[in-house]
């Protein structure tokens, strides 16, 4: 098998251990609760024939097929197996089975976190070599000054400016996902969706005005995402760089001549990927709960859709269960990307990788 | 004392200081800068008459203010500082303790245990703190019902409240979901901070000659390694007080939960930042003093930490 191929099969075994720990964990926190609530994990859609009785005997028999009233590794084990077979219970404040519901939220939620990756990670690395690179220089400190208003300034309050300044005072961009007239247009059958995402899916089908328009509904909660993980991934690629720059590979590269462009950009920056991706990696818990809130503050019905409608009232333990579970698959796969991205882009795993 | 001299050389520690300085002021002394009604106690005051939903603007009993139901801004904000802080430390220095405490047991221990301990610290950072907000709400929810009690929404907006008179019933009442979330999910970056350090400070010679004199584990993890690899660890917790209190008015401000007055203040006054006829600042004081303070709480503490960074760990800055 190549090389690259074994990394890539490492990698992809590591995510089933980390969500076996961390099912484990969550099932333990459901055990603190009665065996009735647990059966709730597993009940089908409620039909409206049923009695008290009925259902009461439907919780029974759930009990008993679970195993809900023997030992935690015992009952963990069938959770795990009715989870692998898709089985994520059905939420009575949604009117839906978790899974499909979860499932079908998705492309607006994937969309969100692609741009915003897409944005930060590449500004912040540039913007951090540039800063470190000139230590104390102008750039430095504007980018440093920047990096402290970006890290201290709350998420939501600057969405809320956004939404004053952008939305109601010059109507450049707006919340929600696509303009009232379009959301017809995209739901129309004529329109192939393909991907599920718009920005996709508008240029397969070649309508240029509605990706522009979603496009203007992307561009505020993309930027307020983006904004403090830029600083953050920016201040440690500047530091990164700062120790790197007095090795003596970039003396070496220096004295032979090579222009400075040449030298940060073909011999320091990648030396800098592999820390600067470990570290968005170790912050990818903190990016998808920036993205739910997001989500929630300008009305993208993405994945927090779910627990923003489960949450009101009554006690909704699937939701909240599957919303859990999802969020962290959420979370393994972004990790999961940044690694095989470092392992591209970084000289030293890659001849490893490659060559051998 | 090397240290103070150079704390105190750059005037941003300075301003740094002065504002938690103020913001520990203001929160203690909050019963004599704003008194409680004395029959509903609580940052929030009703100044006037509870039906009315339009803003008052500030008034002799209201310095800054109502927000709609005619709720005290400024009662709302100095009580606010009160929450604030006391749910900021004592968050920021419980997850402190529990990662520091985790990191250096491993380290200490070395080998398979702690490898093992890291890889639950590495499960636990896959964990997002809103994933685990919503589960301990609906444990929370569940614990209240199956006790026997009822959930009032108090307002509407702050979150739901237990109530009932039983010892269960009150001790889940002072018990906030996301307090304990936060705490239970943040404390790995400490842990792992900690742990290369102790791994590092273990080779040196000053623990391997007090390993040669005999002493105890406890005395070597607690009296030599620990002192030496906490330092980083305090420019975390300085940081954190921030961020855990503005997340803490975010999750209010979304409606999911947390019981944050700045987060409600924000919340309430959201529909009035455009007032009537489209104008922005003609109800000001419904949105504009409790952003400034959210703002400069978390440029006080930010910069608390850069301080404290550049002073007790200078080669990373």
């Amino acid at each position: 098998m190549p090389p690259f191929l074994q990394f890539l099969l490492r990698r992809f075994i590591a995510i089933p251990i980390s969500l076996l720990i961390i099912t484990m964990l969550l099932y333990a926190g459901v055990m603190l609760t009665p065996p009735e609530t647990r059966a709730a994990i597993y009940l089908p859609a409620p039909n409206a024939h049923q009695t008290e009785a009925d259902i009461a005997r439907l919780t029974e028999l759930t009990i008993k097929k679970y195993h809900l009233r023997d030992p935690y590794l015992l009952q963990y084990g069938y959770w795990l197996k009715s989870l692998l077979q898709g089985t994520w219970g059905y939420s009575p404040t949604i009117n839906e089975n978790v899974l499909p519901a979860l499932l079908r939220r998705t492309p607006a939620t994937a969309e969100l976190t692609l741009y915003s990756v897409l944005f930060f990670i590449p500004l912040g690395l540039v913007s951090g070599v540039l800063a470190g690179w000139r230590q104390r220089r102008g750039f430095d400190n504007t980018f440093r000054f920047m990096a402290f208003v970006a890290t201290s300034f709350p998420p939501f309050i600057l969405a809320l400016t956004f939404l004053s300044f952008f939305y109601v005072n010059l109507h450049w961009f707006a919340p929600g996902r696509i303009a009232q007239e379009f959301s017809f247009q995209i739901s129309d059958p004529a329109f192939r969706s393909i991907t599920g995402l718009y920005t996709f899916d508008t240029l397969l089908n070649g309508r240029f005005d509605i990706f522009v328009d979603a496009l203007r509904h992307l561009a505020m909660p993309v930027f307020t995402l983006s904004i403090y993980h830029w600083a953050t991934l920016g201040r440690i690629t500047r530091s990164i760089i700062i120790t790197e720059r007095h090795k003596e590979y970039l003396v070496a590269a220096q004295a032979r001549g090579l222009t400075d462009q040449r030298v940060i950009w073909r011999h320091a920056f990648f030396n800098t990927l592999a820390p600067s991706f470990t570290s968005v990696a170790l912050s990818a818990a903190s990016l998808v709960t920036g993205v739910f809130v997001v989500e929630i503050i300008y009305r993208i019905y993405g994945v927090s859709d779910v627990i923003v409608r489960a949450m009101q009232g009554s006690p909704d333990a699937p939701a909240a269960l599957g919303f859990c579970l999802y969020s962290i698959v959420m979370v393994l796969f972004v990790m999961f990307v940044l690694d095989i991205l470092q392992a591209i882009f970084d000289p030293r795993i890659r001849e490893d990788l490659f060559n051998s | 004392m090397r240290y103070s001299r150079r704390f105190w050389s750059r005037w941003q520690n300075w301003l740094a200081a002065i504002l938690v300085l103020s913001f520990t002021f203001v929160a203690l002394a909050a019963p004599f800068l704003s008194p409680n009604d004395p029959k509903k106690p609580g940052p929030l005051k009703v100044v006037g008459r509870s039906t009315e939903t339009e803003p008052q603007p500030p008034s002799e009993n209201a310095p800054l203010g109502t927000l709609p139901h005619q709720l005290s801004v400024y009662h709302a904000l100095v009580w606010g500082t009160r929450d604030a802080m006391r749910f900021g430390l004592l968050v920021a220095f419980s997850t402190a303790c529990i990662g520091v405490l985790f990191g250096a047991v491993a380290g200490y221990a070395g080998g398979a245990v702690n490898r093992t301990m890291m890889r639950v610290t590495d499960a636990f950072l896959t964990f997002p703190i809103i994933a685990g907000v919503v589960l301990l709400q609906q444990l929370w929810l569940n614990a209240v019902y199956t006790n026997g009690g009822a959930i009032t929404n108090l307002y509407g907006g702050s979150g739901p409240k237990a109530v009932s008179d039983s010892a269960i019933q009150v001790l889940l009442q002072h018990v906030d979901p996301l307090t304990i979330s936060l705490i239970l999910l943040s404390w790995m970056p400490y842990a792992r901070l900690v742990n290369t350090l102790v791994i590092e400070l273990k080779k040196t010679e000053f623990i391997i000659a007090a390993h040669a004199l005999g002493a105890t584990p406890e005395r070597i993890l607690f009296r030599h390694l620990l002192p030496n690899a906490i330092t980083p660890a305090i420019v975390l917790v300085a940081r954190d007080v921030g961020s855990f209190v503005i997340l803490q008015a975010t999750f209010t401000f979304i409606g999911l939960t947390g019981n944050s007055p700045w987060g409600f203040v924000l919340a309430a006054g959201r529909d009035w930042v455009i007032g009537p006829g489209g104008t922005i600042m003609t109800y000001w004081w419904t949105f504009l003093p409790a952003t400034l303070l959210v703002i400069l709480f978390g440029i006080t503490w930010n910069l608390l930490g850069d301080g404290l960074s550049e002073v007790l760990d200078p080669h990373r800055d």
